[in-house]
């Protein structure tokens, strides 16, 4: 047992860069635990990445708002995945906003095309594919600018960034 | 030999070393670049955002090839992604510039032979999954991707196949 922490630490500690991400993600918000509700709108893979296998793996993981100027979470709202072998699978978001596909249900080929995010009857798209990193917030981080759409939101137009 | 034989034996190799080490080419020596048609890149372009450009692969500022478009990386620093703001000419000026400055005197070469063996440009490997690429095969010979792109590398861009190539997944 002693062996596989020290083995487990290692492979955490090892990538200087992943550990400094991780760093700079800050602590858990008071009173929400490590669980599916937790750091809504950060980069769910760079810890969930099966490295020591705690946390467990995700393969795809993401926060959905209810718009582009709230971080009011979209609660009950179903994102709808293409592989690129054309598989699809949904996956529900939670009180948080948060929604998390595991490896073992679903190990995407990429790139991955979200087809749909539906709620209430309004449903949303995404212009680009996914091309490989399964973290939302990989990509889409706050606040909008020339690298970044800002956060995944449901809008008026039916196009979601 | 003598120790004094011995030094200027070595004195005689090193300045010789350094003398052909500092040899430059000769001033009027020239590298006359042949570089693909600009003209008919801007479909090329709109094909390699879609395919290549995404904010996690290549529309990324930390790689070599580094793309701008609509839906991924903006070169202005006033526009977003995906906001339906159009790819923009200077967005496309700098892809071209991405594409072309990977291996210049490589793509001057093949430009140069009409296209020929494209599989001499390391850009052209990746896409086709002949050389390790983290994004995998994104090209199948023959495919409107292809065609998009070594129609361009031939002289002028198939615009109608990289418009076909926006339909890939």
């Amino acid at each position: 047992m002693l062996v596989g922490l020290t083995a487990a630490s290692a492979v955490g500690s090892c990538d200087p860069v992943r550990d400094d991400a991780v760093s700079a993600l800050g602590g858990e918000a008071p009173g929400v635990k490590p669980g599916p509700l937790h750091r809504p709108g950060q980069p769910c893979l760079l810890c969930h990445d099966g490295a020591t296998g705690d946390p467990a793996a995700l393969s795809i993981a993401g926060t959905v708002y209810a718009g582009g100027n709230t971080l009011a979470p979209a609660v009950g709202a179903t994102v709808t995945l293409q592989s690129a072998d054309g598989t699809r699978t949904t996956a529900t978001t939670n009180a948080a906003g948060n929604f998390y596909l595991t490896p073992d249900t679903y190990a995407p080929k990429y790139p991955v095309h979200v087809i749909s995010i539906v709620q209430g009857g309004a449903s949303v798209t995404m212009h680009s594919h996914i091309g490989g990193n399964g973290s939302c917030a990989g990509c889409h981080t706050d606040p909008p600018g020339p690298a970044s759409p800002g956060h995944v939101y449901f809008s008026n137009s039916g196009v979601s960034p | 030999m003598t120790n004094s034989r011995l030094v200027s034996h070595l004195l005689a190799a090193t300045i010789g070393a350094v003398a052909f080490a500092c040899s430059v080419p000769a001033s009027d020596a020239r590298f006359d670049e042949q570089t693909p048609d600009s003209g008919s890149f801007p479909p090329v372009a709109a094909m390699l955002v879609q395919a290549c450009g995404t904010l996690d692969c290549h529309g990324t500022v930390g790689r070599n090839l580094r793309l701008y478009g609509d839906t991924g990386l903006r070169y202005s620093a006033t526009d977003v992604p995906s906001t339906l703001v159009p790819t923009t000419p200077d967005e496309v000026a700098q892809d071209y510039e991405s594409v072309v400055g990977l291996e210049p005197e490589i793509t001057s070469e093949v430009v140069a032979s009409g296209g020929a063996n494209p599989e001499r440009l390391t850009l052209y490997r990746k896409a086709l999954g002949l050389e390790s690429h983290k994004g995998g095969a994104v090209v199948v010979h023959g495919d409107p991707r292809d065609v998009c792109i070594t129609t361009w590398l031939q002289g002028h861009a198939d615009a109608s196949a990289c418009t076909a190539a926006l339909t890939l997944p």
